[in-house]
């Protein structure tokens, strides 16, 4: 189930919660336990690589319109 | 077979044939003998240096011209041709008549965009933001343009990570209007679901790009409830629909590289965001080992050892202190049983015997005066040597 949410999420979404990891990393970090700063932390490498990996395997994909498919 | 047919007849037939036959024509010409009766409609001839034709615009079009034809003018005209029966002539029936010469076309330009300036339709409040990664646009070209080309090489390299759906259209001429539209309307309501559309074309004639100039077209594209980019021409070329378009990007490359962002720059982002991520992380551990640490530098945790030797420190002192105290006391008792043996020894009976002295006793009291003795009485006298005898007389 997991796994299959990673699949489904987009790079713009994955960078998107990274980012906002990291802005709570920065500023936010007082307010959390070590234990949710782990798991910050360990979400945000697992992210870093959604990311790497998406970038990495792109490959731009180009769907016609067939005229036919005018309803 | 050889029977006359009438005049009527024969028109009727020649109108079914020519009407079927250019039931849609599209002309350059210039506009001669131009009438705009008082009835609203407008009559005049279209001609170039060899021939001319009569044309006829029905009041109800002619409220969607953008500008009043005069003589003179160079048009381009969409219409049909029709035969009128009654006189044996036939005429165009216009549909649409678009400037054509470059004079015309700027008078055209600026009327058009005067007047959807003026409705609100460049306004900024009415231009939508485009996603920062988008990951499905809809491109609206021709497909066999350099335009489509350009997009999609620079796509590729910059950010191959979005999907497009090609809705193919014609770019110009006279039909370009209604297929762009019809692509616009496409784009909205396809399950592709795109985030943006793109409209591009490489550069052309004024001409060329006139299509985007049009009134239909601008709407179209101002009406899109997807976000549009318009692309068209180079740099120099304005067309009314790159005021109503959510951003005009000067070339197709240059549409790519202002959609997308660049997966380069991407990756390095990710690797700058991966340091500050560690250095968050480090941080924290750091602080907490810092805390830890100056707990265990506090004295008693960090040098149990130097307590006890402190304890030891100090239990010596005491030890030596309790030494030095008795050892003063028990001087000073000593001292002073020296001294009192001194005392005791001189006030020692015996050695007051030895100088001549005599204790003397009756009947076991000392005697130290001469009345507590009567006659007879029995003396005892203790001499340092030893005892003798008497009886007072």
């Amino acid at each position: 189930m997991a796994k299959k949410k990673v699949i489904e999420d987009t790079f713009g979404s994955s960078y998107k919660k990274l980012e906002v990891i990291l802005a709570q990393l920065e500023t936010e970090i007082e307010d959390h336990s070590l234990e949710e700063i782990i798991e910050k932390y360990q979400e945000a490498i697992n992210l870093l690589k959604v990311c790497r990996k998406k970038l990495e395997e792109a490959e731009l994909k180009i769907e016609k319109l067939s005229t036919e498919e005018d309803d | 077979m050889n029977s006359p047919i009438s005049v009527s007849e024969l028109s009727r037939d020649i109108k079914n044939t020519i009407e079927r036959n250019f039931s849609y024509v599209f002309i350059k010409g210039e506009i001669s003998n131009f009438k705009n009766h008082s009835s609203g409609h407008f009559y005049f001839s279209l001609k170039d240096s060899k021939s001319q034709i009569s044309a006829v615009m029905w009041n109800s079009r002619v409220k969607d011209l953008i500008f009043i034809p005069e003589d003179g003018m160079n048009v381009l005209i969409k219409g049909r041709i029709t035969l009128y029966e009654t006189r044996g002539s036939y005429q165009i029936d216009v549909f649409e008549i678009l400037p054509s010469g470059v004079g015309e076309l700027q008078i055209a330009f600026e009327k058009l965009k005067s007047k959807l300036y003026d409705e609100g339709l460049f306004a900024d409040r009415f231009k939508k933001p485009l996603p920062l990664y988008p990951e499905r646009i809809a491109l609206i070209t021709s497909e066999t343009g350099a335009a489509f080309h350009d997009f999609v090489k620079v796509t590729e390299n910059r950010y191959p990570l979005v999907r497009i759906l090609l809705i193919p259209a014609l770019m110009q001429g006279a039909n370009s209007a209604v297929s762009i539209c019809d692509a616009i309307k496409k784009a909205n309501s396809s399950e592709f679901k795109s985030e943006i559309i793109v409209i591009t074309r490489g550069g052309g004639a004024i001409e060329d790009l006139w299509t985007f100039n049009e009134e239909k077209v601008a709407r179209a594209i101002f009406n899109s409830k997807i976000p549009v980019v318009s692309a068209i021409g180079h740099e120099v070329d304005f067309t009314i629909s790159d005021f109503t378009a959510d951003k005009r990007a000067p070339t197709p490359s240059a549409a790519a590289e202002m959609i997308f962002p660049d997966a380069y720059d991407l990756k390095l982002r990710l690797n700058v965001t991966e340091n500050s991520l560690k250095r968050q992380i480090y941080y924290r551990i750091n602080k907490l080992k810092n805390e830890l640490n100056s707990i265990e530098r506090n004295y008693y945790f960090k040098r149990p050892t130097d307590l006890i030797n402190e304890f030891r420190m100090n239990l010596d002192t005491i030890l030596r202190d309790i030494k030095s105290v008795t050892g003063r006391k028990i001087r000073n008792v000593k001292n002073n049983i020296e001294t009192n043996g001194k005392l005791l020894n001189s006030l020692n009976p015996e050695n007051v015997l030895k100088r001549g002295f005599a204790i003397i006793r009756s009947e076991d009291k000392i005697i130290t005066q001469s009345r507590q003795l009567k006659t007879k009485d029995e003396i005892q006298i203790r001499f340092s040597d030893g005892q003798s005898e008497a009886t007072i007389k």
